[in-house]
């Protein structure tokens, strides 16, 4: 049997007194299109940052494929892409240049780096800025250029901390029709995002974070089912949409605002 | 529109003009406590009471060194008027100014400065946002530096005749007033400029023939030298130039350096007029500069962008090709390195400016040069080490620029010893040629060194490389402070970096003048470059093992490296 795409025990982080993720165990088989989802803080970019080797766990063990991953495991990073959060880019190179930096340190060689950088410019439609540099990208190029940057070698896993926020209708759909692409062919996907909606359409799993702790996990019809059992007088025939779930499960109640803000013509 | 009238206003200040409005001075209490609010939170981490440390530090250092400027203008300017001498008074006022600006533009890229340009969300009117802009970081190294300067000129003048007392004040706070304006102009002309290609470019050739006129400036200044000796170190011959010496001088009298000493002598001769019109000049020339920087100020306050927009045809060569070809992550980082340096103001601008500023210190040994029969024998080590001063911020800050692509570092399957080691081959190589550019323009200025002079000074260069790229890994991995990569004057720096870099450049620079003075005290000059060498082989050693240590040092920052670039405060 393949070993699972990421697996980890126990994962947690403080900062300070401050306990970020707390005892998070989870498995993301090879070729799911995993969903991690939580409110604002709940800890989802901590936990991308631990899975990538930008932060270090204060406690806990990841593995990638199989084999145990810390920052110094330089062959497990040839395998995964990130968007990280904020992304990764540099600003005083233009699209071209920046892809074409990070082919090259993925080792990649030149030919392929170029052709794979016109390639990305072109489905990303950044194809007409090219010669920009990327400081003066609007946010939702950034975006784009971020995750062109993520899969330009090719990962086996990737990892995407809100991928979709600021990209517009047209590239969202063609993003999604992407990374499905990449499901196909066997790649694994660790999404977060508020859009509960392309989580429902794309992702098979799902897990959800509040607080630092996992509190679901599993498929979303698992879920489904879950919260349904737990609702009073629901019937068993309404189908919960993923934000009732979701907001089940997180506990926001979704009532009225506590207070109005009376001033606010 | 909403009706501004209605109980919507409630509690909000009346919005006047002027930078004195009640909403301006509301304003300006929010400002101040919310200098003080960050102040207070900076103590709520190590490193940031670390840093107030190093701030204080620092502040006390330019002080001193401003005090000992002060004390010298000072001396200088009582003996000569107590001689009587008043007229060579304007070689000082000029000293003073360009000092003062000089100071500015090469530590510019140091200083903190806050950006004002997140003001704009608010009502502040553009009274305000001037006078702000003049207030923040009004306490620097230069004000700091010129002002005592001032203040060392006009104990001089007074001790020595009290009756100018009164004109002298009044000249020194034009000119002071001057300095600090023109400064603030020039910085923010340079950004402007510096932001465009095209202008970068004429910016360069502007460098390049003001050196060309320091060198023919320099005979005048010999020319006006009280007890000068008359010598000739090179250079064209003062005969030749003398309708060029004679306008040079007419000129120089009309510009505020040389209103602000005609002012003494004019109170020295009692010619009240001539003192209220050189007054008046000089107040007019405080407000063009005020005014300068006024209209630039007014653009930024209309929200102007200096982004460098694509230009078509250039660019597309230049990014067709890879400029180095090789495959490996070395090349690539190297490539980036390249490209980033030349799109970025405020590095380009610390490795650059350096180079110009010796050939100006370059003139001031050859002035200066008086008090020794012959131009001292180890100024060309002296202009060759100053150039090498802005590669402090590149070397001892090799991350900085990185923003949020330093989380890429650690996202490559790439040890981060290869990144730096690339970054420290770039800079290496950058170092060599700019030690290169110096030498040969400070030779130039002062004339060809001796042989043993020069193989001691390369003898330093080879130990000083390595020393530096040893102890700027170091540094730059345990206190790396973002670059703002736009603008040159507004950094958030970080002064427990500047200062710790500075102390390690100075010992290295102590080592090589303790190495290259003992050995010429003893005669023995040539003895120098083998001792720096044996040096140089320690440095080299220390600097192979920090590059086989980085990977652990930079995993175990990995957190707060991130988060120190990252974040856009
Ligand atoms: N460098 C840091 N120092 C201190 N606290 C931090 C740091 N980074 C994150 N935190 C804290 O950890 C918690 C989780 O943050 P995280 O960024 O993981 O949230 P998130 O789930 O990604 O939220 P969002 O949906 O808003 O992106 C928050 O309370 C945050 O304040
Ligand atoms: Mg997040």
């Amino acid at each position: 049997m393949d070993p699972a795409a990421i697996e980890t025990h126990g994962l947690a982080r403080r900062f300070g007194d401050l306990i970020a993720v707390e005892n998070v165990t989870l498995t993301v088989t090879q070729g799911q299109f995993f969903g991690f989802l939580g409110p604002n803080g709940a800890g989802k970019s901590t936990t991308i940052k631990m899975l990538t080797g930008l932060l270090e766990p204060s406690a806990g063990t990841i593995e990638i494929l199989g084999q145990p991953f810390s920052s110094t495991a330089l062959h497990l990073k040839r395998q995964i892409g990130v968007v990280p959060e904020g992304m990764a880019l540099l600003g005083r190179l233009t699209a071209t240049e920046y892809l074409r930096f990070v082919g090259r340190m993925y080792g990649l060689d030149r030919a392929t780096v170029e052709r794979r950088t016109e390639e990305l410019l072109e489905f990303m439609q950044l194809a007409n800025e090219r010669r920009k540099m990327v400081t003066d990208f609007s946010h939702g190029m950034q975006k784009k250029l971020a995750l062109a940057a993520a899969v330009i070698h090719g990962p086996k896993v990737l990892f995407l901390d809100e991928p979709f926020e600021g990209v517009d209708a047209i590239a969202a759909g063609m993003l999604k029709s992407m990374l499905q692409g990449m499901i196909q062919r066997g790649t694994t996907i660790f999404l977060t995002t508020h859009v509960l909606e392309i989580v429902e359409r794309l992702c098979s799993h799902v897990a959800i974070i509040h607080q630092g702790r996992l509190v679901a996990n599993g498929s979303i019809e698992t879920l489904r089912a879950g919260v349904a059992s737990t609702l009073p007088g629901a019937e068993s025939g309404q189908r919960l949409t993923l934000e009732e779930i979701f907001l089940s499960i997180v506990g926001a109640g979704g009532g009225e605002p506590v207070q109005e803000l009376s001033w606010l013509t | 529109m909403a009706d501004l009238s209605g109980p919507f206003d409630a509690g909000l200040a009346p919005t006047g003009p002027g930078p004195f409005s009640r909403l301006a001075r509301v304003q300006y209490a929010a400002l101040i406590a919310m200098r003080a609010r960050i102040f207070a939170n900076n103590f709520r981490t190590s490193s940031g009471a670390f840093e107030f440390g190093a701030r204080a530090i620092s502040y006390f250092i330019y002080s001193l060194m401003g005090l000992g400027l002060g004390v010298g203008a000072g001396s200088v300017a009582f003996s000569l008027v107590s001689h009587d001498h008043l007229q060579p008074l304007f070689i000082e006022f000029w000293v003073i100014c360009i000092l003062w600006q000089a100071i500015s533009i090469a530590l510019a890229s140091l200083q903190e400065h806050f950006d004002l340009g997140s003001l704009l969300r608010f009502p502040v009117n553009f009274g305000s946002f001037y006078l702000l802009h003049l207030i923040f970081g009004l306490v620097d190294a230069s004000t700091l530096a010129g002002g005592l300067s001032c203040l060392g000129l006009l104990t001089g003048i007074t001790l020595a005749r009290p009756d100018l007392f009164g004109p002298t004040v009044l000249a020194l706070l034009e000119f002071a007033a001057f300095n600090i304006l023109l400064v603030r102009a020039i910085l923010a002309w340079l950004d402007r400029w510096l932001a465009k290609r095209r202008s970068r470019e004429i910016i360069s050739a502007v460098f390049l023939l003001a050196t060309v006129s320091v060198q023919l400036l320099n005979p005048v200044l010999r020319e006006d030298r009280p007890f000068a000796h008359h010598h000739h170190v090179g250079g064209p011959k003062t005969g030749e130039l003398r309708p060029w010496v004679n306008a040079i001088r007419t000129t120089q009298a009309w510009l505020p350096p040389g209103l602000a000493s005609a002012v003494v002598w004019e109170a020295d001769q009692h010619e009240s007029t001539a003192i209220a019109a050189s007054l008046g000049i000089l107040g007019i020339f405080v407000l063009g500069a005020g005014g300068l920087l006024g209209i630039r100020l007014r653009a930024e306050y209309r929200g102007e962008n200096l982004g460098e927009a694509p230009s078509r045809s250039k660019n597309e060569k230049r990014e067709a090709a890879w400029l180095i070809s090789g495959s490996g992550p070395i090349s690539a980082e190297i490539e980036k390195e390249l490209r980033t340096l030349f799109r970025s103001m405020p590095q380009l601008y610390a490795v650059f400016v350096p180079m110009v500023m010796v050939v100006i210190i370059g003139s001031l040994f050859r002035t200066g040069a008086t008090a020794i029969a012959h131009p001292f024998r180890l100024a060309i080590p002296i202009c060759v080490a100053y150039g090498l001063l802005g590669f402090t911020q590149l070397i001892y800050n090799n991350l900085g620029a990185e923003g949020k692509g330093i989380q890429l570092v650690f996202l490559f399957p790439v040890p981060v010893r290869t990144v730096i080691l690339a970054k420290n081959l770039f800079h290496g190589a950058l170092y060599i040629f700019i030690a290169l550019v110096s030498g040969v323009l400070a030779s130039l200025r002062i004339g060809r060194p001796d042989p043993d002079v020069i193989a001691a000074t390369v003898g330093w260069l080879i130990f000083a490389l390595p020393a530096n790229l040893a102890a700027g890994n170091v540094i730059s991995l345990t206190m790396a402070y973002r670059v703002n990569l736009g603008r040159i004057g507004r950094q958030s720096g970080s002064q427990a970096n500047a200062l710790l870099s500075m102390l390690i450049q100075t010992t290295i620079l102590g080592i090589g003048v303790g190495v290259i003075s003992l050995c010429s005290i003893f005669d023995r000059l040539w003895l120098a470059a083998p001792i720096l060498l044996a040096f140089a082989v320690v440095a080299v050693i220390a600097w192979l093992t920090v590059l086989r240590n980085v990977d652990a040092m930079a995993n175990a920052r990995r957190d707060t490296l991130i988060a120190k670039l990252v974040k856009t405060e």
